[in-house]
């Protein structure tokens, strides 16, 4: 019978990911998810002056920040490019800080945990992505893709073997 | 856990704490900074002097040894103030430099009292030994007319030389040393000068002379009589003047007495009066104003066969009114030579051609009616010219042609322009009766550099010289270090600042030019040295220029031009008449101990180092180098906090202590803000902290920012990191502010006074809170910041330090505010370096949002 992977193993390490601290600005979030976007990040970790860890910033959050200018927008200028859009956007919501926008982590998972047990909490607090802590010390992040790709080719593993 | 609201109110209520001064801390802070500020004065006093020592030795002044002692004086005790102040300073931590010290002052004082040495030589000596080898033993004269018969194998008089040795030994005789005394004359007194002048005259004609030299001249003459005796013409001799710096570089044309015609029995009666001709007034006047020191007038005196001239005169291998012209003149008098110069008569002019047939070119025969003859007896007299040879000239097409030929021998054996005495006599027989360097009238006279060329494009026409002289060559662009590798052969070495690292190039490089420096500062020196025209405070070179542009940079008139201007060029070519003067000797001799630069690298702690200081510049530049980071250590010293710090009132996110050393704070201020501060580097910085907006916990919504925190779960950094307090250390133009920011440790130190080789900052910054990559990319981007302002920056990994040195004090306030602004704009910015992209967006936002670009850098 094939073996589901430990979550230890699908983590990535928080240094991996671009992270902010909470006032940082959406221009300076939407910079910084352009130069990452390269690198298969499409999410911001956001910390405190103290680096603790605070919660994560969406794409979707980054758009909802600046949406009161894009539905102002005429269909044929909507704008296609993220560099477009930092120059039509409302530069006042683009000095916003990002704390305003973020997804606050309400829950961390333990590095022993079960995958099944961090697929149930993303699915339960509908987010794509989780803290995972170690002796009470954050020590990276788990994304639902990991999570999915794990259970869905153990799933497919199974079959075949029954 | 610490709600930030918290951290909010402690920062609040800490504003309203003032710390109790602790009078020890402090005063030991003053003390040091005293000894830092003395260390920097007495740095200047050393620049200032040796710029003005350097200046003097370019040739354009005259200076004397009171001069020359009195700078140097200066220079040895500003010296031993810097070596003084640093060892205070830093406890006694550098008395290696005292060794040095001790040997290049010795070397210092050797040089100046260095006399010139009179070789022991017999007291007479014949021509047939004599070549110009022999200045000090037989006087310039003597040297150049053995050179010409021994080495050049043309015709001259037989003759002997009466030595320098001799001179010294008749001197001796009498004592009459003892009575010379000439320091104390005052040579723009005339009346003073001709009473002392009077004085040695008659003192040496009064003198005895030993009998042995007289013996010697005796035995001499009879020995050239018997040379003579076969061309069956006068047995009597010329007694002509030799002194050992006559015809070497100085003329001395007339100063000094020739008896013509002289019989034997009065051969020591004339010793005397051509020895005695080493004091009239007009020979005091020229050694003195040349900077001769006494015990450099020593006369060796040439006995020369007496030839009954039919002809004579002068000619100079090159025109000396027009060097450009290849041509040789020659000047002719009927009889004696001496109406040829003393402008008694009209002489024939002749031009002869160089071309290989010796072309006479011109003719100039004016009427003669008066000549010079050797008398019957003794001496010589005014004759009225033979009837029949007024109006024609004196020498045949043949014998100028000769006469052209040994011009050009003795030009070329000596390598420069000649002047040349020459004598026909009565048998047509020619003969060389002086040769000498020939003072290129059309140098002397040569029309002053224009100061602004018109048909030529004019590029930049304002700085400082550094270095005179013209230069043209192609651009050179310096921007780093490495650019110096491939400097090319004759280029225009253009840089923003100038570095004493330039000096691996000064060979090759044909002029200097940067943006910014001080003609003070040490590659001024370098360029002084190397003999590089150099033009500094410029301002616009590195914009003006291109690099591979062909200019031509006149640092006589701080102009540069457009293209090679060869006019130019060759107008600055310039030679110093007054380098060979023994008082220019002596300096250039002691300056060979104070300005060389050898200690260039501080980087490189093997050759920077006080055991390998061989010069005072050495000293002077390791001092100001190794004192500089003493100065920076006391911002963060373990006593820092105990140094009676004055808590500074200020709308910033920042916990900042003031220690006053001086003239920093208004005296009666009991409570410090920013109106308080009198501390000029201070100020700009404070300026530009509260300029900018800060990024950083937003004083709003505090209600869901606590929301946020309470949600966090997760262990952080020491919070204790972040609330540390900065203390500043200064002083009306100094500052040492050690700043906490975050988790990194951040130091500006700057001096910002009148004196621009004082006036500095240093950046210097570790750590950070987040990962070690991307600690270094906030290095990085500091860097490139700091680099557009021109700081030069080293950087390893998360530690960076950067130094700007030698701007005038607007600039540096200047620098200073760019400087907070970059404080404030990377603050914990670490964190969200994620790559190096994010990097470059940061750079050019931070130079589009706060960089003012200087517009005027440099001096005041």
């Amino acid at each position: 019978m094939a073996e589901i992977k430990k979550l230890r193993d699908l983590i990535i390490p928080i240094t991996d990911y671009p992270h902010m601290p909470y006032w940082a600005t959406l221009e300076e979030a939407i910079v910084l998810l352009n130069f990452s976007y390269e690198t298969g990040h499409y999410t911001i970790l956001v910390f405190d002056e103290s680096y603790r860890l605070l919660g994560v910033l969406h794409q979707r959050e980054i758009l909802r920040g600046i949406q009161p200018k894009l539905v102002e927008l005429s269909p044929g200028k909507v704008p296609n490019a993220w560099e477009e859009l930092m120059s039509t956007a409302n530069p006042k919501q683009l000095k916003r800080p990002i704390k305003d926008f973020m997804t606050p982590f309400n829950i961390i998972v333990d590095v022993e945990d079960h995958i099944l047990k961090v697929a149930h909490l993303m699915l339960k607090h509908n987010t794509g992505l989780l803290p995972v802590k170690e002796s009470e010390k954050v020590i990276g992040a788990v994304g639902m893709h990991n999570i999915f790709h794990e259970i869905t080719a153990f799933i497919l593993k199974s079959k075949v073997t029954t | 856990m610490r709600s930030l609201l918290d951290i909010f109110k402690k920062i609040k209520f800490k504003r309203t704490e003032t710390s109790t001064p602790s009078p020890p801390e402090r005063t030991i802070f003053k003390e040091r900074y005293d000894c830092f500020q003395k260390l920097l004065s007495a740095n200047n006093s050393v620049l200032e002097t040796m710029a003005d020592m350097e200046e003097k030795i370019s040739g354009d002044y005259i200076f004397d040894m009171s001069y020359v002692r009195s700078t140097c004086e200066t220079v040895v005790e500003s010296v031993h103030n810097i070596i003084e102040h640093l060892n205070k300073l830093s406890n006694g931590k550098y008395s290696a430099l005292y060794d040095a010290f001790e040997k290049i002052n010795s070397d210092i004082e050797g040089a100046l009292a260095k006399k010139a040495e009179i070789p022991v030589t017999p007291f007479t000596i014949p021509f047939e030994q004599v070549t110009k080898d022999m200045v000090n033993s037989v006087g310039g004269k003597n040297a150049n007319l053995g050179e010409v018969k021994n080495r050049v194998n043309l015709p001259v008089p037989e003759g002997f030389c009466i030595s320098a040795y001799a001179f010294k030994k008749f001197m001796d005789y009498d004592k009459l040393r003892d009575e010379i005394t000439l320091s104390s004359v005052d040579i723009g007194d005339v009346e003073g000068l001709n009473r002392i002048s009077k004085k040695v005259r008659d003192l040496i004609m009064k003198a005895h002379i030993p009998p042995d030299l007289e013996r010697s001249i005796s035995n001499a003459y009879l020995e050239l009589s018997k040379k003579i005796a076969h061309r069956g013409g006068i047995l009597n001799a010329s007694v002509r003047s030799s002194a050992i710096h006559e015809d070497a570089h100085f003329t001395f044309a007339g100063q000094y007495k020739t008896a013509l015609n002289v019989v034997p029995e009065n051969l020591t009666k004339k010793y005397r009066e051509v020895v005695a001709s080493l004091f009239t007034p007009r020979a005091i006047f020229y050694c003195e104003s040349k900077g001769f020191q006494e015990e450099d007038m020593v006369m060796a005196v040439g006995v020369v066969e007496m030839i009954d001239a039919k002809a004579s005169g002068v000619m100079y291998s090159r025109d000396p009114t027009d060097a450009g012209r290849d041509a040789i003149i020659i000047n002719a008098v009927w009889g004696l030579g001496p109406y040829a110069v003393e402008g008694k008569v009209s002489p024939n002019t002749y031009v002869v051609s160089k071309d290989s047939d010796r072309t006479i070119l011109e003719k100039n025969i004016p009427v003669q009616g008066v000549m010079l003859k050797c008398s019957p007896e003794e001496g010589a007299g005014e004759v009225e010219a033979l009837e029949g040879k007024e109006g024609k000239p004196c020498l045949a097409d043949d014998q100028i042609k000769t006469l052209a030929e040994y011009a050009l021998v003795l030009e070329q054996h000596y390598g420069k322009p000649q002047d040349i005495e020459w004598s026909l006599d009565q048998n047509d027989n020619f003969f060389i009766l002086q040769s000498r360097p020939l003072r290129i009238l059309a140098e002397k006279s040569k029309k002053p550099i224009p100061t602004s060329l018109r048909g030529y494009k004019l590029l930049i026409d304002k700085g400082q010289i550094a270095c005179k002289g013209v230069g043209a060559g192609k651009v050179y662009l310096i921007t780093k270090e490495e650019d110096l590798e491939n400097f090319p052969e004759g280029a225009v070495l253009v840089a923003k600042h100038t570095s004493p690292k330039f000096v691996t190039v000064m060979n090759k490089a044909s002029a200097i030019v940067a943006d910014v420096g001080s003609p003070t500062g040490h590659m001024a020196s370098l360029a002084r040295e190397y003999n590089v025209p150099t033009i500094l405070n410029t301002e616009v070179a590195m914009k003006s220029l291109e690099a591979g542009q062909e200019i031509t940079v006149d640092a006589i008139n701080r102009n540069i031009y457009e293209g090679r201007i060869e006019e130019l060029v060759e107008a600055g070519k310039t030679e110093n008449p007054f380098k060979d003067t023994p008082v220019f000797k002596v300096l250039k001799g002691v300056l060979q101990n104070i300005v060389p630069l050898n200690l260039i690298y501080p980087e490189d702690e093997e050759k920077f180092r006080p055991e390998l200081c061989e010069t005072f510049h050495d000293i002077t530049r390791f001092a100001h180098e190794v004192a500089m980071n003493e100065m920076f250590k006391i911002g963060g010293g373990p006593d820092v906090k105990k140094g009676g710090a004055i808590k500074l009132v200020v709308k910033l996110p920042l916990d900042i202590h003031v220690i006053d050393l001086g003239g920093g704070v208004k005296n009666d201020s009991d409570k410090i803000t920013p109106d308080h501060i009198l501390s000029i580097p201070m100020n700009a910085l404070l300026k530009g902290l509260m300029e900018i907006e800060w990024p950083g916990p937003p004083p709003v919504n505090v209600k869901g920012f606590l929301s946020v925190v309470a949600n966090t779960t997760i262990q952080p950094h020491s919070e204790k990191a972040l609330w540390e307090p900065s203390f500043a250390v200064i002083s009306k133009e100094y500052m040492n502010f050690s700043i906490r920011l975050g988790y990194h440790l951040q130091t500006v130190e700057a001096y910002a006074g009148d004196n621009l080789n004082d006036n500095y900052i240093r950046f210097l910054l570790k750590g950070g809170g987040a990962s070690i990559d991307r600690r270094a990319r906030r290095t990085r981007l500091i860097k490139e910041v700091l680099e557009k302002i021109d700081f030069h920056v080293d950087r390893t990994g998360d530690v960076l330090d950067g130094r700007v040195t030698k701007y005038d004090r607007a600039t540096i306030e200047k620098k200073l505010g760019t400087v907070a602004k970059l404080t404030a704009f990377t603050k914990q910015l670490d964190m969200t370096l994620f790559n190096d992209a994010v990097v470059d967006w940061y750079v050019q936002e931070f130079i589009k949002k706060h960089y003012v670009e200087e517009k005027k850098p440099g001096r005041c």
